[in-house]
């Protein structure tokens, strides 16, 4: 999971407000206005055939982003390879099980 | 590509076309499908100096495409766009560039079909804004009932022809006049007419979260894929103002 703020228009506060946004993987979960406490979010039911949807292409394009990272910075992209290897379990573990406890 | 945002605050706060949108950020969306473009030679983005620095590493990770530049934008969207405008000025002197496309970066499902619509009409005839029928508007009073005249709603990308979009705006920067958007700024310095083109519903502005929501689902309908070139069948145009007046939103 991961979290971001920015500036979105709130239909409560009838203004532009700040917001957190939290993702799971890369899809946006739900989104709360720091000022009112409006919260949005992807029902469970919703959020895990869009989260297999989104992982799908996350996979197929996979290959040509490596091949585009190797490309743009071939020693930077060799030296952290391992590194990116080990973590994607984990990485991959902890989206999973975001999803499952919600 | 304006990414400067409204302007409306200042201060520490995110732009959202900087959020991650479906594995890149907002702005990088439209970027892409104006790339797969071949005669689009420049893209200028326009940003707030406190974002540059995330720009910059987002461009370099997401396009790292040689036709994308960087500039700071106005205090305004005139000022944004005289900005980029200024940043093209020597192409466009130069009689390198036709026609130039201004497009709100928070509008990441502008495809290239739309583009391509939008740059063939203004080559043909001066402008060329995307339009979208509103025919289920109706008046707030008890006596209105629907617009006689036809609503629509306007989008970007809207384009204009390179050389009399920029002395407008070069005898707006002058008069220090500030329109409200480039048709505003093209109609009071030039009498080219402006021509409609078939808008895109898929084409959302990030405004509210929701909009966040769609966009991803959106996008993940089209596959990820918004770069499908113009239909077989043309499509339809005309002029903005005779839409209007036809009524053709029914």
């Amino acid at each position: 999971m991961s979290d971001a703020r920015a500036e979105l228009a709130c239909e409560t506060c009838e203004r532009v407000t700040e917001h957190e946004l939290h993702y799971a993987g890369r899809l946006l979960e739900s989104v709360r206005c720091t000022e009112c406490g409006s919260h949005l979010e992807l029902s469970q039911r919703a959020l895990l055939p869009a989260y297999v949807h989104d992982l799908e292409q996350r996979v197929t394009s996979k290959p040509r982003r490596l091949v585009h990272r190797a490309a743009r910075d071939p020693r930077g992209f060799w030296t952290g390879l391992p590194r990116a290897l080990a973590r994607q379990p984990g990485k991959f573990l902890r989206e999973f099980w975001a999803l499952v406890r919600r | 590509m304006l990414a400067a945002g409204e302007g409306s605050r200042v201060g520490h706060d995110t732009n959202k076309v900087l959020l991650p949108l479906a594995g890149r950020r907002v702005f990088t969306w439209a970027i892409r499908w104006a790339t797969r473009l071949r005669h689009v030679t420049h893209i200028v983005l326009v940003i707030r100096e406190q974002d540059r620095a995330t720009v910059t590493a987002t461009l370099d990770r997401e396009v790292e495409d040689p036709r994308v530049v960087v500039v700071r934008g106005g205090d305004s969207r005139h000022g944004s766009e005289w900005a980029a405008l200024q940043a093209l000025r020597p192409a466009i002197e130069a009689g390198d560039l036709d026609v130039v496309v201004i497009h709100d970066a928070a509008r990441p499902l502008a495809g290239t079909a739309l583009f391509q619509r939008v740059i063939d009409a203004a080559a043909a005839h001066g402008g060329a804004i995307p339009a979208v029928t509103q025919g289920s508007l109706i008046g707030l009073e008890h006596d209105q009932g629907p617009p006689a005249a036809g609503v629509v709603s306007v989008q970007t990308p809207q384009a204009f022809v390179a050389g009399p979009l920029l002395t407008a705006y070069a005898a707006a920067a002058e008069d220090g006049f500030v329109g409200t958007d480039t048709a505003a700024c093209m109609e009071r310095y030039h009498d080219l007419p402006v021509h409609w083109v078939d808008g895109d519903a898929r084409n959302i502005k990030i405004t509210f979260p929701e909009d966040l929501f769609l966009a991803e689902r959106l996008l993940a309908k089209a596959d990820f894929d918004l770069s499908e070139p113009e239909p077989e069948t043309a499509p339809r145009r005309g002029h903005l103002w005779d839409r209007l007046h036809r009524g053709e939103h029914r």
